[in-house]
């Protein structure tokens, strides 16, 4: 029983040694962690040792010049963003590392910027919240929300950063919601909070698929039809209204129209075969504020397919019937204007009126030709 | 009109008992009748021009208190002490209501909200601040009328007052000007986010009388979409 108690003894002082030994030269010693303010000058010390020790530094790997050596202490002015990294010290000798630092240069946080809206209004509504200029180091944010003295939950939003949500539980209140937050990071704090009425920060999405489509036979029309934004939970009893501006390309001036209902308008002035471009935009009926403009839909309006014998540019659109001045000799079959040009689909029956002598022989030649 | 002096508006009560009497006003010729749609929609439209006008007056009037009734970052705690009628409801509640118990609650919000805004028209000092609120108190009642006329359409009786839940309101021990001006400020607030309400309110109604929209499906049709 003797024998074994002074080896094992032996064993242990051993692995201490070993221990000790790895803790002093192992390269995956753990680095102290510093934060420094850019701009500022900062002193490094290596670790424990002496101001007098011979030692030489390194960041990242590379040596550093001696001449920014005070004593054992490494000094560093004027922090830029470029100075973050790792930087060890040795004993110049033995080439032991003695410490490490790794040090992050950045900056406190500004004021943060907050805001809040409902495009889902009766159901919630989220606050994002970002930093006007970057810390450049990691940065943790606290976000409250108070109902009058109610505290209420904002939940993370699991895929947007920097966003979180919160659901209504009570509808029409007088009472103001205060969202507060707090940005800290290891150079400093800050924190703004901002308070609002539930129906001022209604804001709905854009309305979706806007699409616009050529009316056939209507050289100065065009149909748009768009559907409700899908985050807008109950349409039926928060109606939205909606704002539809269009411009041909080559103008800057926009022409709008406000809808208080419906998904669809159609243009009646279009410049013909002019390309336009078209956007619409949502808002509850009562409050809150428009959202932004809709992704923009492009569309030319119908044109005729050209004739030899030009007619005038911008006729006066009828939906009379010309038939008569348009009879054609017996053995040709009846032209319809309003089949040239379109495929042979069945149209409104509006006809557009141009001069009779030139519509005649007009309808005489392309009849010969629309053999379908 | 009473022209006693005095800001309690304990004393109101008398006066609002008078409300309750003015029998409902039939909007409708009930011969040939359209059904309660107009109505609705004359209801409806109603809000939004009240709305509209009290926006103006609710600015002058808070102008008239001075600050801090007139900031928009004013947020006092609402310690309940007034007996206004609240417009907040939770949203599973209000989505679930029925259309008597909607109209009912609109009514009797707004049947209290003007007998406090007659009182508040007798306090106000300036000539032309008199003026504004009674012309405000006057559509106001216009507004009951053509609630009642949507009632009465419909055929809901006309909520009747329980004895004991007329609009009264204590005062404190000290009635300072500060807590009056406090009240005026709640009842214009309320007064403004009830007519959020009341136009959420008869959107709901007006849907459910609607007609399914066969025009605009028609006229879809004939361009062949």
């Amino acid at each position: 029983m003797a024998a074994p108690v002074p080896w094992a003894c032996c064993a242990v002082l051993a692995a201490a040694a070993a221990v000790v030994y790895a803790q002093r030269h192992s390269p995956q010693e753990t680095p102290h962690v510093q934060y420094e303010r850019l701009g500022s000058d900062v002193t490094l010390p290596c670790g424990t040792a002496s101001w007098d020790a011979a030692v030489t530094w390194r960041v990242n790997g590379t040596d550093l010049a001696p001449d920014l050596l005070n004593g054992s202490q490494l000094v560093l002015r004027s922090l830029d963003l470029g100075h973050s990294g790792l930087y060890a010290c040795f004993h110049r000798d033995s080439w032991h590392l003695h410490h490490q630092i790794l040090l992050h240069v950045g900056l406190p946080p500004r004021e943060p910027v907050l805001s809040c809206r409902s495009n889902t209004y009766p159901k919630g509504f989220y606050c994002s919240w970002h930093l006007p200029t970057p810390t450049y180091i990691p940065n943790t944010f606290n976000v409250t929300v108070l109902h009058g003295s109610k505290v209420m939950v904002c939940e993370k939003d699991p895929a947007v950063k920097n966003r979180c949500h919160i659901r209504y539980m009570h509808l029409f209140s007088t009472v103001k919601y205060k969202v507060s937050i707090s940005v800290s990071n290891a150079l400093g704090h800050n924190a703004t909070a901002i308070t609002f009425d539930e129906f001022t920060i209604v804001k709905p999405d854009p309305p979706e698929n806007v699409v616009a489509r050529p009316v056939p036979s209507n050289p100065r029309r065009l149909e748009v039809t768009w559907q409700t934004p899908s985050t807008w939970p109950d349409p039926e009893s928060f109606p939205l209204k909606f704002f539809l501006r269009y411009r041909p390309l080559i103008l800057d001036q926009w022409q709008h129209v406000e809808l208080s209902d419906g998904t669809a308008h159609t243009i009646t002035d279009a410049y013909a075969g002019k390309e336009y471009i078209i956007q619409v935009a949502a808002k509850d009926n009562e409050i809150g504020t428009w959202s932004d403009w809709s992704v923009a839909a492009h569309a030319t309006p119908w044109t005729e397919e050209p004739r030899h014998l030009t007619t005038e540019a911008q006729p006066p659109e009828t939906t009379t019937s010309t038939t008569s001045s348009l009879a054609p000799p017996p053995t040709t079959k009846i032209c319809d204007p309003g089949e040239l040009g379109s495929g042979g689909a069945p149209s409104a029956p509006s006809f557009v009126s141009v001069p009779v002598t030139l519509a005649l022989a007009a309808a005489a030649a392309t009849a010969s030709h629309l053999l379908i | 009109m009473d022209l006693r002096a005095g800001d309690s508006w304990g004393m109101l009560a008398c006066l609002c008992t008078v409300l309750w009497q003015v029998p409902a006003v039939p909007a409708l010729n009930r011969t040939g009748d359209p059904g309660p749609g107009p109505s609705i929609q004359k209801t409806y439209d109603l809000t939004r021009y009240l709305e509209h006008q009290l926006r103006s007056l609710a600015g002058t009037y808070l102008n008239y208190l001075g600050p801090p009734f007139n900031e928009p970052d004013f947020n006092p705690p609402r310690l309940g002490v007034e007996t206004l009628p609240k417009a907040t409801v939770n949203l599973e509640v209000w989505r679930s209501l029925n259309d008597k118990l909607r109209l009912t609650q609109n009514y009797e919000a707004y049947s209290h909200l003007l007998c406090y805004l007659r009182g508040l028209n007798r306090q106000a000092a300036t000539a032309e601040l008199r003026r504004s609120l009674a012309h405000f108190c006057t559509s106001l009642q216009g507004l009951l009328g053509s609630i009642a006329g949507v009632m009465a359409a419909l055929g809901y009786p006309l909520p009747q007052p329980l004895p004991g839940t007329e609009p009264t309101w204590a005062p404190g021990p000290a009635h300072s000007d500060f807590l009056q001006k406090m009240d005026d400020f709640w009842l214009l607030k309320e007064l403004q986010t009830w007519l959020w309400r009341s136009a959420k309110d008869f959107n709901r109604l007006k849907k459910k009388m609607q007609p399914p929209a066969t025009a605009v499906t028609l006229h879809l049709e004939a361009r062949g979409f």
